[in-house]
């Protein structure tokens, strides 16, 4: 009793006999497979790394544009200050005809229900920020690995 | 062998090379990745591909207790020379450029562009400019330069300054200018703050750089780390009152033709410190002299935030101390009678009044409303007693640190029976303020304790901290109670008569105030000063809640020596203004707004 199997492997030795070329084209066929997925994953890894790079200079000179506006924040509230210092506005004042007032200018009143000026309270400074890496997608980060794992577990959680 | 065979096993062959090429390939990933060198390959790669990068957080800002702002950021550029970029043209246009620009000597730029400094190993300059002294300082230039320079730069038409580069650095601004120099303290080009706030808070001002490397073969999208930012600080200074005390400060000092002076406002019932205004004035925006290299040996040079670092001997003012001491103990009573023959001797050392005078049959009131050098020393020889006297003056601070936050606080002096050096004439001059250095917010903190009912309360001068995580009052604290509430009370109605003897240049029309001259000699090393004294006036009010305590002080004084003629009438002054700035009604109105509130 012959197997099946053994008789497609001897119909192939057959072909290959009667025609050479087909085994050729077979092993030229698989090589260009080989060397087209190879390609493939080699443009798709570029694709990656340039739209990566692309990204990371637009993250750049956001930051620099970011410094920029924090810096030019800083100067124009500098300058609003000197221009709104005791020394300007008194001068001011003087040039308006006032002049610094003493006990015999004030008279004082009870104003009932008078709500005084809240109490100044300083703008908080940034914190620091451990999870600023969030704010990107994980695709400019992770490598292969870490995608197939998110992928796996992702797909656990969803079965 | 046929075609066919040999064909074959020349694929076979091929693959056989390239098989074991792939093998080994992959061997060495493994190796490189998980072998034993491992990490050495990944710090090689890493330094290779990457960059190390620090940030550096913004420095905190600071703003008076109005929100007004006193401290903040801006950008300054250095002016650098990269050497091998230089062109022969460069090198004759860059002085000349910078010297028409910045008004500086042609020289002295030159000599700095053409020296051989790539035969030194040194590629890149900072350009320098002379200090005041004649040493190199770097050469920094504001924004509105650099737009120009750059301008110049870019344009193939304008001089060649081919190599020079503008590096930008951060700056601190003071937009108030001098008001409050001597409070704020400054910032150097190294970002570290000195004196006053500056410095006492340098740590949490400038936050905390960090480094990290920054991928850039291939350049990876990654936001730069967020350093801890430096903490906002909100201080208990009323910019308005300050201006108003460094005004009449300076109004003081340029009329009676004195050296210096500082005043002090603060509220007594918290130690929040108002105002704190010294002449001369320093300019935090030009801090160059008063880097601590430039005033550390230099003598006769200004102390910096005199209020807590420049001591002095109180004379008159401190009576106040020893009179609080002797009524505390019950040593004496406000109409104890006193028979003022002129002088006194006290352990071999014989003391007279202030004007040589003997004044009769006096009370206490009289003792302080005449300032009776004789009498305190009565008191503190013969009432009290060294172990008394000296015990008080320990309770109220004296030569010990008030704790005040700003930086360069000095504890002054003060000799007890425990020293070697102390002498018995001592208890007699100290109990009327001589033989003994304090510092103006140490003087003014012991008072307070007579001003709030008995409670001395510790001078700050930061209301608020605001950090990332939120805001941070700092409370109140009672650092003593040296005496009773009804001894500060009987004590302060006592100065509040005297007062109103003593001098009418310390009055307010309206409002009770209580207070004490002082006059005080100079020590040097040859003795007493002969010419110049120390005048000063120590006040509160108004009675009998004080919501302010004014100390001011005014050295040399050439028109008249006396506190009285040349301290009390700033008190009265500054005095004035508070009860408006601060809103506090007149004695009168007050009781009638009480009535009707």
């Amino acid at each position: 009793m012959v197997r099946e199997g053994s008789g497609v492997r001897a119909k192939r030795t057959h072909a290959a006999r009667q025609a050479a070329w087909r085994l050729q084209v077979r092993w030229t066929g698989k090589t260009m497979l080989l060397a087209i997925v190879f390609l493939v994953v080699s443009g798709v890894y570029l694709a990656v790394n340039a739209r990566l790079a692309r990204a990371g200079r637009e993250v750049l000179t956001l930051e620099d544009r970011r410094s920029e506006l924090l810096r030019v924040t800083s100067e124009l509230g500098s300058e609003l200050a000197t221009r709104t210092a005791p020394e300007t506005m008194l001068a001011r004042a003087g040039v308006l005809g006032f002049h610094p007032a003493g006990p015999d200018d004030v008279v004082f009143l009870t104003i009932d229900d008078y709500i005084p000026p809240a109490e100044f309270v300083a703008p908080r400074p940034s914190a620091a920020d451990d999870d600023g890496q969030a704010m990107l997608s994980p695709a400019y980060t992770e490598t292969l690995g870490d995608w197939l794992m998110r992928w796996i577990g992702s797909s656990e959680s969803a079965s | 062998m046929n075609q066919e065979g040999v064909t074959r096993r020349r694929i076979r062959f091929i693959f056989m090379v390239m098989g074991t090429a792939v093998a080994a390939l992959v061997v060495q990933l493994i190796r490189v990745q998980f072998g034993p060198y491992a990490p050495v390959f990944a710090a090689r790669a890493e330094y290779g591909a990457s960059q190390v990068e620090k940030v550096v957080p913004a420095r905190g800002q600071i703003y008076d207790r109005k929100g007004t702002l006193l401290a903040s950021n801006a950008s300054m550029f250095y002016l650098e020379v990269e050497v091998r970029q230089l062109t022969e043209e460069s090198k004759r246009q860059i002085p000349l450029t910078l010297s028409k620009l910045l008004v500086l000597p042609l020289e002295d730029l030159y000599t700095q562009v053409t020296t051989d400094w790539a035969a030194m190993g040194q590629y890149r300059i900072r350009l320098t400019r002379k200090d005041a002294e004649g040493g190199p300082w770097p050469l920094t230039v504001d924004k509105t330069v650099a737009e120009v320079l750059n301008g110049f730069l870019a344009d193939p038409e304008a001089p060649d300054l081919s190599g020079l580069d503008l590096v930008s650095a951060p700056k601190r601004t003071y937009p108030a200018g001098t008001v409050a120099g001597h409070v704020l303290g400054f910032v150097n080009q190294e970002g570290q703050g000195f004196y006053g706030v500056e410095g006492y808070y340098d740590e949490w001002l400038a936050g905390k750089p960090i480094t990290f490397h920054r991928a850039s073969i291939p350049i990876e999208a990654e936001l730069e780390p967020d350093p801890p930012a430096g903490v906002n600080l909100v201080l208990t200074i009323d910019l308005a009152v300050q201006q108003m005390v460094e005004t009449a400060l300076k109004e003081a000092i340029e009329s009676s033709l004195a050296e210096s002076g500082q005043v002090i406002v603060m509220d007594p019932r918290n130690g929040e410190i108002l105002a704190m205004a010294a002449w001369p004035v320093l300019d935090p925006n030009h801090y160059e002299p008063w880097l601590p290299d430039k005033t550390a040996d230099g003598e006769g040079n200004p102390v910096i935030t005199p209020g807590v670092a420049g001591t002095y001997e109180p004379g008159s003012t401190f009576k106040v101390l020893t009179m609080a001491a002797a009524l505390d103990l019950d040593r004496v009573k406000p109409e104890t009678e006193f028979i003022d023959t002129g002088q006194i001797e006290v352990g071999g050392h014989t003391i007279r009044n202030w004007d040589g005078r003997s004044w009769g049959q006096q009370t206490m009131i009289g003792c302080l409303e005449h300032s009776l050098n004789v009498c305190l020393a009565w008191i503190g020889s013969d009432r009290l007693g060294a172990t008394d006297l000296y015990a008080y003056l320990g309770r109220f601070g004296v030569g010990s640190l008030t704790g005040v936050d700003l930086a360069g606080e000095v504890s002054g002096e003060l000799r007890t029976p425990r020293d070697p050096d102390w002498t018995e004439p001592d208890l007699g001059t100290n109990s009327f303020g001589q033989g003994v250095a304090v510092t103006p917010i140490q003087l003014l903190t012991a008072v307070s304790a007579i001003a709030n009912h008995g409670d001395m309360v510790q001078p700050h001068i930061v209301r608020q901290v605001v950090g990332p995580q939120g805001a941070y009052w700092p409370q109140t604290t009672v650092i003593g109670r040296p005496i009773s509430r009804q001894t500060a009370d009987t004590l302060t109605d006592m100065l509040a008569k005297s007062l109103e003897g003593e001098t009418r240049y310390a009055s307010v029309t309206g409002y009770r105030l209580a207070g004490k001259t002082g006059t005080a000699q100079i020590a040097t090393e040859k003795g007493y000063d002969p010419k110049w004294t120390v005048a000063s006036f120590v006040g509160w009010g108004p009675l009998p809640d004080p919501q302010f305590m004014v100390l001011v002080r005014i050295d040399k004084p050439a028109t008249s020596p006396w506190g009285s003629v040349i301290a009390a009438p700033v008190f009265q002054e500054i005095a004035e203004r508070l009860v408006v700035m601060l809103g506090i009604p007149p004695n009168a109105d007050s009781a009638q707004l009480a009535v009707n509130g």
